[in-house]
Order: C-alpha cells, then structure tokens, then sequence
C-alpha cells in the first residue's frame, strides 16, 4: 500500500498509525500487514465496495438545502483508526470518571449549589448560562443523574497527549454510524477480522435499552420505551429509526404523545392510549413541552415536564442537563472532578481562557491569531473563529463579540490534532480526525469500546462535522501484543 | 402494538402505490381503447378525470380537457395528489417514516421506483408508445415490491395494515376502471357499435391482467354482463372487488377490535353477489359503481376512525358506524 510519502513529508501532528519513520504503531502492524497482502487496486475496488454498501444499508444523513432535504451518503474511510486496549482502557476510566462528576454537579446545581457556596464554581457563570433550566429546581431525577448519555470529544495533540475536546450532554449523535461503519467494515474486510483481535462495539443498543429500562417508574413490568424524534426531517431521523430499531423501541413523534389530566404519558396507538415508561428524547430541551418551554414548539408534547417532576416517566438525557454542555463550564470541569470525587482527572483538558475573566480575556484580544475562539452554547462547530486561519477582517469582528459579550466566548490555543492515514485518490494521505466516545449512566457506569472516528476529508482542514464535509473510520480498539 | 401514526403511514403508503399501479392500468386501457376507436365514436377526455374521481380539480387547473392535458394531470403533475407521481412520492414519505417497521430492502424498492418515475414522467406524457413503456415498467416495479412484501414480512399488525390499504384501493380502482365505457360516446350504427363495445370490454379486462383469466374462468365471449359480473363479483381473481373484500375480511380478522369492520365489509361483499349485472346500461353501471366507491368511502372513514383517530376521539364513531350497518342490511 502506497503512502502519499510528500504529505508525510511535512507533516508535523501525531499520526495515529505511523511512527516518525513512517513505521507502523505496534498496534496497527497487523492492520499494515494485511493492507500489504492486497494486490495492487484490491484497495479501490473495496472502496467502491465500501460505496455500495452504505448505498445499499441506505447509511445516510439529512442535508438542508434550498432543493429540498437530501439524503446524503455518509462518506466513510475504509482504512480503520487503530489504538491498543491498554490506551484504551485509562480513556475509559477517565470518561466515565468524568460523567460521574458532571452528573453529581448538575445534580447539585438543581439543587443546594453547594459547589457555588464554597466557592470553587462562580456565580455568574451559572447566571450566563443558557441551558440552565429554572423549571428543573428542586428535582433529583432517579439515581440523581441527568446526563445519561454523553458523546464526549477527544483529540491527541502533536506530543500524543489526548485531550477532551467538549462533553455533548444535550442529544449527542453519531452512534449508530460508529455501529453501521464496523457492519461495513465486516462485509469489505473479512479476513483481517480473522487475523486481528479486534473488540466489539456491538453491545451498545442493548446497554443502552438497559439503562433506559432501568429509568422506568414502573418497577417489575416490562418498560415501554420510546425514541422521541423531531421527524423525518431531522439530520439524525436516520439514527433516531435505527436505535429505535435495534431496541425495539416505539420511534414517536411529539403529537403521537398525550400527557393525562393524571400526569401520565400515553402514547396513541390503533387500540387507544398506552402508557409510556421511558422517553429516549432526541430533541432539545426548548421543543420538549410547550407548557413550559418554548409555547410555539410543535415537536413536544405538552405536559411532559409535569410527568417527569411527578415521577411518572423516565426522560433521557434529563431536561437541564445541557447545563453542564457549555464551553464555559467545560474549563471548569478539572476542578468539579476534584471537588466532588476528590480524585485527579485521568482525562486532560484543553487548557482554556475565559473571556468574562478580565485578564485572561486581554489575553484573548491581544492573540486572537494563535487561538481558537469558541462560542459557550454553539455545537456542530458553529460560530467557531480558528485564528490562525482567519482574515484580519473575521479577527476583528470576533474582538467585536466578545467584548460585547464576553461570558458567551472562551478560547484554546489551537492544537494541531492528529491524523491518521486515509485513502486519497489511491494513497494514503494523512487526514486529521477526532474521537467521540458514548457514555452511559444510569445506576452504573458503560462506555463505548472506541467511539465515532470522525476524519476531516480535505487536505489540511481539522472540521470533521458532518454537517461541514467530514466524513468518518471504522474505529478498532486492539490487544496489545503480549 | 402499534402506534397509531405508523398504522396510519403503513396503510397510505399501501394505497398510494396501488393507486399509482392502477392509474398506471387505467391510463394504459384508454389508451388501447382510443386506438381502436372507429369512425363515428369520440372519446370523452373530462370523464376520464371524472371516473378517476378528480373532475373538479383537473377543471381548476387546466383550461381544456384534451389527451395532453389530462396525461399530465394523471401521471405528473404535483398538484393532483393522486397523479402517479404524487403517489409515489408519499409512499417514498411515508416508508421513510416506516423504516424501522419495515424490511431494509423496502425503503431502496421504493426510492428506486420514486427516482425512475421522476425521471420518466415527462416522457409518458407525450407519445403514446412512450407512454406504454413507462407504464409498464412502474407497474413491473411495483410487481416486485409486493412480491418483497409477501416473501419476506412476517403476517403481524404491520402486514394486515398493508394488506389493507392494498385491497380498498385496488376495489375502488377496479370500479373505476370499470366505469372507462362512461367516457366513450358511442356511433349510431348498431353493428359498429356492438363490435366497439366487445373491443372496448378486452380492453378493460387487459387493462386489468384478467382478459385471460376471464375467458378461462368466466366465458369466451366478451360481454358487458359477465365481464362486469366477473370484475365485480368473482372471488377467485385477486383484482376482483369481492376478492378485494374478502383480502380486507382476513386482515381485519387479525387486528384488534375490528368486529364492526369485518361485518361492514362482509355486507358489503354480500349485496355485491346478490346485486344482478345483466341488463345494466351504461347509466345503471355508472350509478352502481358509484355507489360502490361511496360504500368503500365509509369502509375506509370507519377504519379512519377505529385505528388511526380513536385516541381523539371514539365513543360517537361507534353509533355512527352502527348506523352504516343497519343501512347496509336494509
């Protein structure tokens, strides 16, 4: 297999699969050896397999365009992300480490703020917050979790250090193209499953059926759980059908439900109303009910939020949770874990400048080209201004809005995440990418084995959004060799 | 269990690719019909619009009623939603609503048969022999999406559902089929005309698939009697408005509270084999089938009621469909 040897040439981030001499990582030697045994163009002709296939499975997201909404493929590489079992494991531990601590925090903020009383978390930051529903006071849903699902962000800089990225706590997506890419890479390369100890990731739906299960009010009887969508229209509708799917859970929309003058949710079937135990809701907490959100929502069901404080059904992730889901909040989390688990955190953080803290906000101003300035609310890579890349003309107008508004923006130094070889135009080109690992919890902690890899396909560029052109790997988490 | 959205989904989709299957057919009969129109005979293109139940709108929207603008009507244009490409386009809506209930080659079936219409509609308007082909390979298309139907979906709740929506659209449509001679303004001459009638009569049946089933099972002649009797009452061919209603009696057998339902339509099965098709001209067959599509109108607002709009409201629908019975027993 050819490597595009005057990329790597100058390439200077961490490559995920190769060494500095271009020799493969230990835990990608077997995945090279293979690669190696394939004839010249075996590769393009399962690359075109590859195309098929997701044709076929029908593997695609929404785009919203002035033409109508277009399904489109979702572009997949077929050269895998490798990491040995052992890296692995000590990102697990951190991640779930991490969840723990941010549910225990939210729990508290909904709560006696104790975190604020002492001093460790600002006050003003909480009144900034966007997400922080004032509707959920008071509440301390079952096992005090809020967050249930986590889609956490992870990259490795240029010293190999992994860092977190962002935690998504509000309706994180891409779990089941983290599945359907391993089904594809299955049905393409066969043989080296044979070959390579690669661990399974395909215990996701039923732990995550178990944990929405284990949220049901009614104890002893069978769960009915359903899968809240905003509709076909949605850019996940794919995910929210196939989860639903491979659960066996009801795929509802809003006005499927009705909420009781008892305070129950039922669902409308073709033998009348029945009762729904466990809402997976794949929309955002502003659509959730009209009665208490925004009254214009259509997506919602009126009447959901007094269920859920009676006890009456189960909803995952929590409304409020996305409090903890802020860029802001997020260069604090080193400090929660401490606080509340008085553990250091295994994972590391991106060290972060807050703008709404004066010092550090001058610091931001005077370097806006060497940092990456984020929006706290925005996700999907919106509203992001990259300075190294960006004009004089974008720098300025970012000063701008920050100094309008300085609690909404935060900034990182830019890193220069990893790459990992992806096939171009019949080489290996390096690519960068990023990992997003799923996080369950409810009375006890799962992790994915590996995550979503997803690759930014153009040359150089470090936006692997779908949304935005990015496309995704097959991830393996292998055994180390003895 | 099952929601009743997706019930509701599952069913529309079943009608519209019927109806888009069978506008397919009754389009491909004129045709053949206008081609062996003699001398003296014209053919009525408003009461094609007309026997497709769609008169009105088509006179909203085009000036003239003429083959051109009607194939238009039919087969293309978005804004009949029963054109054969407003069809097909809903039921690629509802299946991708459906894909969870539904096996996974389902939803390529019918996008692939969404992307060929779309692409060949304009060609179908135009020349007659265009037209054919088209036709033709929607309706082959269509073949083999129930043939995935019936060979790989169990026979649960979703099955019945789709069973359902197939077998009322496909009664009402062979009604309609039925009623093409209401379009043709026959010549004076008793000969021509009798021969244009029995011409007339293949036509429908081929439109159908049943001219040889016809003169195997019912008669080697073509008469306007046996050929509406075999259309209308003949339970051992599937496009048969008796067969039809007996698919819709199995189905409901197998869904929940459906007792009312069955009976509604094993009355209706019942007067159709009672009711005399001999000496019916062309203004009683109209009539009847007239009635015949109101009756399977108040089928399809009973079942409306029952699955998809209980949860509104159910206790009032109960008297009502009470009522449609004793009429029906009258």
């Amino acid at each position: 297999m050819e490597l595009a040897r005057d990329e790597y040439a100058t390439h200077t981030a961490h490559d995920e699969l190769l060494d500095r001499a271009l020799n493969p990582r230990a835990a990608a030697q077997p995945l090279f050896d293979y690669l190696n045994s394939l004839h010249d163009g075996e590769l393009a002709k399962r690359q075109q397999a590859v195309d098929a296939t997701i044709m076929a499975m029908g593997i695609t997201f929404t785009v919203y365009s002035e033409a109508g909404n277009i399904d489109r493929v979702w572009p997949f590489d077929p050269i895998p992300r490798v990491m040995g079992r052992r890296e692995w494991e000590s990102i697990q531990a951190g991640l779930k480490q991490r969840l723990r601590a941010l549910n225990l925090f939210i729990n508290d903020l909904y709560n006696e703020q104790q975190i604020i009383k002492d001093g460790v978390f600002p006050a003003e930051v909480l009144e900034g917050s966007g997400n922080f529903r004032p509707q959920c006071v008071g509440i301390t849903p079952r096992f005090g979790v809020w967050a249930h699902i986590c889609g956490t962000d992870l990259v490795r800089d240029k010293d190999g250090t992994v860092y977190v990225l962002e935690d998504n706590l509000r309706v994180p997506s891409g779990v089941s193209y983290m599945l359907e890419n391993r089904q594809v890479m299955k049905r393409i390369f066969p043989e080296v499953f044979r070959t390579t100890n690669i661990l399974p990731v395909d215990d996701y739906p039923a732990q995550l059926y178990q944990m929405l299960a284990s949220l049901s009010p009614r104890d002893g009887e069978q769960p009915v759980i359903v899968v809240l969508t905003p509709g076909i229209y949605n850019s996940a509708y794919f995910e929210h059908s196939y989860l639903a799917q491979q659960m066996g859970a009801f795929l509802v929309e809003g006005s499927d439900m009705v909420v009781g003058a008892d305070d129950i949710v039922y669902m409308n079937t073709i033998t009348g109303l029945q009762r729904v135990d466990v809402i997976y809701r794949r929309i955002d907490d502003a659509f959730l009910d009209p009665e208490v959100f925004n009254p214009d929502s259509v997506l919602g069901t009126p009447g959901l939020m007094r269920a859920w404080r009676k006890g009456n059904v189960g909803i995952a992730n929590a409304p409020g949770a996305g409090v903890a889901d802020d860029k802001v909040v997020y260069a604090f989390v080193p400090e929660i874990i401490r606080y509340y688990l008085n553990e250091d955190p295994i994972l590391a953080n991106v060290p972060s400048y807050l703008c709404m803290i004066e010092e550090q906000r001058e610091y931001v101003l005077a370097n806006l080209d060497k940092l990456v300035v984020k929006p706290a609310n925005e996700s999907g890579g919106y509203g992001m201004l990259i300075g190294p890349r960006a004009t004089q003309e974008e720098r300025d107008k970012f000063a701008e809005l920050i100094r309008n508004d300085p609690r909404n923006y935060m900034a990182q130094p830019t890193l220069e995440i990893s790459t990992a070889p992806t096939l171009v135009d019949g080489k290996l080109a390096p690519r960068h990418l990023d990992l997003r690992p799923f996080v369950l919890q409810s009375d006890k902690l799962y992790a994915t084995t590996g995550g979503l890899t997803r690759v930014a396909m153009r040359k150089g560029s470090l936006v692997v959004n779908s949304s935005q052109g990015g496309g995704s790997k097959d991830t393996w988490i292998v055994e180390d060799a003895a | 269990m099952m929601l009743a959205r997706v019930a509701e989904n599952l069913y529309w989709m079943a009608r519209n690719l019927e109806r888009a299957e069978n506008t397919a057919r009754l389009i491909n009969s004129t045709t053949h019909v206008l081609l062996d129109l003699p001398l003296g005979a014209s053919f009525g293109w408003a009461n094609l619009a007309e026997i497709a139940g769609l008169d009105d709108l088509f006179a909203q929207n085009y000036p003239e009623a003429n083959e051109e603008s009607i194939m238009r009507f039919l087969i293309q244009d978005e804004r009949n939603p029963s054109s054969i490409f407003s069809c097909v386009k809903y039921a690629r809506e509802n299946t991708r609503t459906l894909r969870e209930v539904l096996p996974a080659e389902m939803w390529e079936r019918i996008n692939s048969l969404y992307l060929y219409v779309r692409q060949n509609a304009q060609a179908a308007c135009g020349n007659r022999r265009e037209r054919y082909m088209v036709l033709n390979e929607i309706i082959q298309q269509r073949h083999a999406i129930v043939g995935l139907f019936s060979g790989t979906m169990p026979h649960d709740e979703v099955y019945q559902l789709i069973k359902l929506g197939r077998n009322i659209e496909r009664a009402d449509m062979t009604t309609r089929i039925l009623d093409l001679h209401s379009a043709i303004s026959f010549p004076e001459d008793s000969v021509v005309r009798e021969s244009l009638t029995e011409r007339v009569w293949m036509s429908t049946l081929e439109s159908l698939s049943a001219y040889q089933t016809y003169r195997r099972l019912a008669s080697m002649h073509v008469r306007s009697s046996d050929a509406v009797r075999f259309l209308l009452q003949d339970m051992r061919f599937p496009r048969s408005v008796s067969h039809c209603l007996s698919e819709m009696e199995s189905s409901f057998r197998l869904l929940p509270k459906s007792q009312q339902l069955q009976q509604l339509t094993a009355l209706l099965r019942l007067k159709i084999a009672q009711h005399a098709t001999a000496d019916l001209d062309a203004v009683a067959l109209h009539e009847y089938l007239d009635l015949l599509q109101k009756q399977l109108g108040e089928i399809h607002n009973a079942l409306l009621q029952n699955y998809f709009h209980a949860w509104r409201d159910s206790a009032p629908q109960v008297d009502r469909l009470q009522g449609e019975i004793e009429f029906a027993q009258q």
